[in-house]
């Protein structure tokens, strides 16, 4: 092929680009599809979308889901992908709205990058309830957030004193700089051992580090921190993944009894370290829980029995009676810490 | 005839993507929908840029691991210079020149040093990941001017526009490799390298272009990310690199270089995202989504080891007979230049 063609081809080619997107509009189609027009009970369907799925945690919380849609007697179905990252959960998210749910439960891994897909699903007149980790508060109707990050740092803070009463250096392992969270929590720890007398025993590394929710990552910042700081007392941890690791990199390396691993943990994977005594105190909330009150908001906000507006009231049954804060906030807070005392009544 | 032939990957390819229409339509009543399709077409878009990025560089017999972060810090860049106030078309110009800069470097250290692209590459990867983290910091970045995410939400009748474009970038990479100079140098060289510069082709730069390509290529689709997710964040496309190989690799582009068209690598991406659209779209638990994308991977990788099997099984009594000719009757597959420009 000559040099000319190949050129008039390409030529060709632009303009065919460029005619074609001449007649752009800004307008989304929709769908011609139309989902079932009948709303009995049964056909009111909610889709729990968890950061991905296979992580206990996540598992446990979907038990939760479960139980509050047998309740409900609505179609309750679990969807995601087993892959950790925004791409996976985008596609999820964006397959999930032709489905035509009624409402959507979903722990958001990157809150801003799947904001338009949720934004898509509010468009199409389906609810969208955030638990776990919130999406940008115009992509859904309402966050359930199991602690407000403020109690979620000083309950942390009390299981390190549990385990160590007389205070001494703390270290953080977090999971990512990008979980507004996590992020969220360790300031709010800095802040209160700085501030708050009855913290004042502790003293903390000021350098954060970062484990992506991955268990060999935690431990070996753990290994690190114990080179780093011989002096270190406790290790804290809010993600789920991490505390009980950095705890197992503590008994590994023979330093249990002399520093304390703690954070959030469930309570299966720490009973042995609470058992055998290398960790006095764990904490977290119940995810069952939190799963079961984000399925009975999300099918309230469908019902009508809520608007999502502040100051309305969600009761619960069992779980309680909860307030919409600002922004559609709802605050579950009921910390659990675990001890050796009362671990064995917990079995998630 | 043996015309035909050289096509037979793509036309099993189009089978199955027939193959994965009716399966994905019986999985779900929601699948045969021409506007949800649409729809789940632009998710993939990204996934075309860095594909196609790819594409030549595996051609070559290398590999670049390092697209996904350089989609992130492309990302990362849109989004500073759009709260920065550069209008686009500088903060293209700003982007293009940045992430051709991180491409060049791979494919210097790789072309130029020959040092092995896997390693240089996740070394890259790594790199620029942390770089990504720095430019969009803790919190990620967003609130970006409309006219940066204004082509996320445009459609020409019912296809977003990007699907439009992605469809013109995978036409400009069929006439790159197949009509240019530069593809031909590629498959020569990821045929046979010695030859290749033996016969005066200058291995270094084609090398270091299509490193460069693949870095434009991934930092434009940064632009997608922008457009469509209208944030930016340290951690964007992270885990995309294995679609990004599956993809080019299940095209029929062999993993030792050399072979492989534009045409099957599209195709491949029609059918990957037909699976994944319609398995999700029924709900089909995660694991069981990446088994089904693994085995198919494994297939594709698996199926041409197979055909050069039973043809060379049912060549065995030819060749017995044409052994006094001194003839072999067995023609390397996967390493023929001609084989893979043929287009």
């Amino acid at each position: 092929m000559t040099t000319l063609s190949r050129r008039t081809l390409l030529g060709a080619g632009v303009a065919a680009l460029a005619t074609g997107l001449a007649a752009c509009t800004t307008t989304a189609p929709t769908s011609g599809a139309t989902g079932t027009a009948d709303k009995a009970a049964s056909d009111v369907k909610i889709f729990m979308a968890p950061k991905f799925t296979g992580l206990a945690y996540f598992e446990v919380a979907r038990k939760g889901g479960e139980e509050a849609g047998k309740e409900l007697g609505i179609n309750f179905q679990y969807i995601g992908s087993d892959q950790p990252n925004a791409t996976a959960q985008i596609a999820t998210l964006t397959n999930a709205v032709p489905q035509k749910p009624n409402a959507l439960v979903v722990s958001a891994i990157d809150g801003d990058a799947v904001a338009p897909a949720l934004r898509t699903a509010r468009g199409q007149g389906i609810k969208v309830v955030t638990y776990d980790a919130d999406a940008a508060v115009d992509a859904r109707d309402l966050f359930i957030n199991q602690l407000s990050y403020e109690l979620a740092a000083t309950t942390m803070l009390d299981a390190a004193l549990l385990n160590s009463p007389s205070g001494g250096l703390v270290a953080f392992i977090s999971a990512s700089p990008t979980a507004p969270n996590h992020t969220a929590h360790v300031t709010f720890m800095k802040q209160h051992i700085d501030t708050n007398p009855k913290y004042q025993g502790f003293t903390y590394v000021d350098t954060v580090q970062f484990a992506g929710d991955d268990a060999t990552k935690s431990q070996e910042a753990a290994r690190n921190l114990m080179q780093a700081h011989p002096d270190l007392k406790v290790i804290i941890s809010s993600s789920a993944v991490s505390a009980p690791a950095a705890q197992q990199a503590i008994v590994d390396a023979g330093k249990a009894g002399q520093l304390w691993g703690t954070g959030v943990a469930l309570p299966s994977s720490v009973k042995d370290f609470i058992k055998n005594g290398s960790s006095r105190a764990f904490c977290m909330w119940d995810p069952a829980e939190l799963g079961y009150l984000a399925t009975i908001a999300a099918h309230q906000l469908v019902t009508g029995k809520i608007q999502g507006k502040e100051g309305e009231q969600i009761d619960a049954g069992k779980a309680g009676t909860f307030e919409i804060l600002k922004d559609g906030e709802v605050q579950y807070n009921k910390p659990l810490i675990f001890t050796p005392e009362n671990i064995d009544q917990y079995d998630f | 005839m043996s015309r035909l032939r050289s096509y037979s990957w793509e036309l099993l390819l189009t089978v199955l993507i027939f193959a994965g229409f009716g399966w994905s339509s019986t999985l779900s009543p929601y699948f045969l929908d021409a506007v949800n399709l649409f729809g789940a077409a632009a998710f993939f878009v990204i996934f075309v840029f860095m594909v196609f990025g790819q594409f030549p560089i595996i051609v070559l017999g290398e590999i670049d691991l390092s697209l996904p972060s350089t989609l992130a810090v492309g990302a990362a860049l849109f989004a500073l210079l759009g709260l920065a106030g550069v209008p686009l078309a500088g903060a293209i110009v700003v982007v293009v020149v940045a992430t051709a800069a991180l491409g060049a470097l791979n494919g210097a250290l790789v072309s130029r040093f020959g040092l092995p692209s896997l390693a240089v590459t996740l070394g890259t990867a790594g790199a620029y990941r942390g770089l990504a983290y720095l430019l969009s910091g803790s919190a990620g970045l967003t609130g970006l001017p409309q006219s940066y995410t204004a082509l996320g939400s445009m459609w020409v009748g019912i296809i977003p526009v990007w699907v439009v474009i992605a469809i013109f970038v995978g036409v400009l990479f069929a006439g790159l490799m197949g009509f240019t100079r530069f593809g031909r140098q590629c498959y020569a060289i990821g045929s046979n390298k010695a030859a290749t510069r033996m016969a005066a082709v200058p291995v270094v730069r084609t090398g270091v272009l299509a490193y460069t390509l693949g870095g434009v290529m991934a930092g434009l689709a940064g632009l997608v990310w922008i457009s469509q997710y209208q944030s930016a964040r340290g951690d964007n496309a992270e885990g995309a690199i294995l679609f990004v190989i599956t993809a080019v690799v299940l095209g029929g582009v062999s993993i030792k270089g050399g072979s492989g068209r534009a045409l099957g690598v599209g195709l491949a991406l029609i059918l990957l995202a037909v699976l994944q659209t319609g398995m999700q779209l029924a709900n089909v638990p995660g694991t069981s989504q990446t088994l089904v994308l693994g085995s198919l991977l494994v297939v594709a990788l698996a199926l041409p080891k197979l055909g050069q099997l039973t043809r060379r099984l049912r060549r065995v009594p030819e060749a017995t007979a044409r052994r006094s000719m001194g003839g072999s009757g067995e023609s390397g597959f996967q390493t023929d230049p001609e084989q893979g420009r043929r287009s």
